[in-house]
């Protein structure tokens, strides 16, 4: 059994080697996709033991994960791993997202904020932001979630192959998931804490990420 | 009247400048044959004016058909402006994949 985590990053050389090296106990292979930085993040994370991809330009999170996400199904890898760069996600949780993979319970396995444990997210975010996207996924994708943005995942690489990440900035995170529910798979939700360390999507951002699902729609 | 000599003014500015960057060498031979007649004859629409909206009332419009005309050209603007926003989205999807394409052929 391969596992395969892709970690996207961009200008992240003060977070990469730890992110690396937190998650390497838990997966055969660290896969990080340095997506145009200008700093020494793609250097630090091959010492620490990642293989790195390098995108020549900058071409978002969700273009990275791309890159990464096929690399690993490349490489024969029967579980990846979405996983963030900046440490906000814990990576002892991991076995949590691996554990329905393996038991056969589940496809995919997403990480939530909004499960048993409490992650302490800005106010604005918990009860403005995350409700208006939990509401957008139900109405217009028909998505049943308890976290509608979350970027810490699980999937078989079944599930893996039927994905196409069309968008390459955050929109990707609502996409995976229309994706995932239009090809029924089998999702269970895990409750996992994330340690906010930057504000990460605002409500303008939330508009963006409207706004280039639909383009993405039109020239499709 | 006065509405008509800003316009008519802010053309002059805007012509002034176009010589200018075409004394500079910023701008082609045939770019700024291009603007001078756009702004030449938005030049003459705003002088006739008064003749233009008569004839657009004789046309069946009704007296403010220029007005009616703006709007249409809000619309084609927006219009432009999403279809340049389409062309860019498709040149950003095949640069993501000739990016990943590298990446990986790289590795």
């Amino acid at each position: 059994m391969k596992i395969v985590c892709v970690i996207p990053a961009y200008n992240e050389e003060i977070n990469i080697s730890t992110a690396v090296k937190s998650v390497q106990p838990f997966v055969n292979e660290v896969v990080v996709v340095d997506d145009g930085s200008r700093d020494h993040s793609a250097d630090l994370a091959q010492t620490a033991g990642a293989t790195v991809l390098r995108h020549i330009i900058n071409r978002g999170q969700g273009a990275a994960l791309r890159t990464g996400t096929q690399y690993a199904l490349n490489s024969g890898a029967d579980i990846i791993i979405h996983f963030d760069a900046d440490n906000q996600f814990e990576a002892s949780e991991i076995p949590d997202l691996l554990q329905p993979l393996l038991q056969h319970e589940a496809e995919v396995v997403l990480g939530s904020r909004f499960l048993e444990k409490k992650s302490r997210l800005p106010w604005n975010k918990e009860y403005l932001i995350m409700p208006l996207a939990r509401l957008i996924n139900r109405l217009f994708f028909g998505i049943k979630l308890s976290d509608p943005q979350s970027g810490f995942r699980a999937l078989s690489r079944s599930s893996a192959e039927k994905i196409n990440i069309e968008n390459d900035g955050m929109a990707h995170c609502s996409e995976i998931l229309y994706q995932l529910f239009r090809n029924r798979q089998k999702i269970k939700e895990v409750p996992i804490t994330v340690i906010y360390h930057r504000y990460g999507q605002n409500f303008s951002g939330g508009l963006k990420i409207i706004g280039d699902l639909i383009i993405q729609k039109i020239i499709k | 009247m006065f509405q008509q000599i800003l316009a008519l003014a802010v053309i002059v500015f805007f012509i002034s400048r176009l010589l200018q960057q075409k004394k500079q060498k910023q701008i082609s031979k045939n770019e700024l044959s291009l603007w001078l007649t756009f702004w030449g004859l938005t030049a003459i629409a705003i002088i006739f004016i008064h003749q233009i909206d008569q004839l657009v009332a004789r046309l069946g419009f009704s007296g403010t058909a220029i007005n009616i005309l703006v709007y249409l050209a809000i619309v084609a603007l927006i219009y432009q402006v999403f279809r340049l926003r389409l062309i860019i989205a498709r040149l950003e999807k095949d640069l993501s994949q000739i990016n990943q394409h590298l990446a990986l052929k790289n590795k």
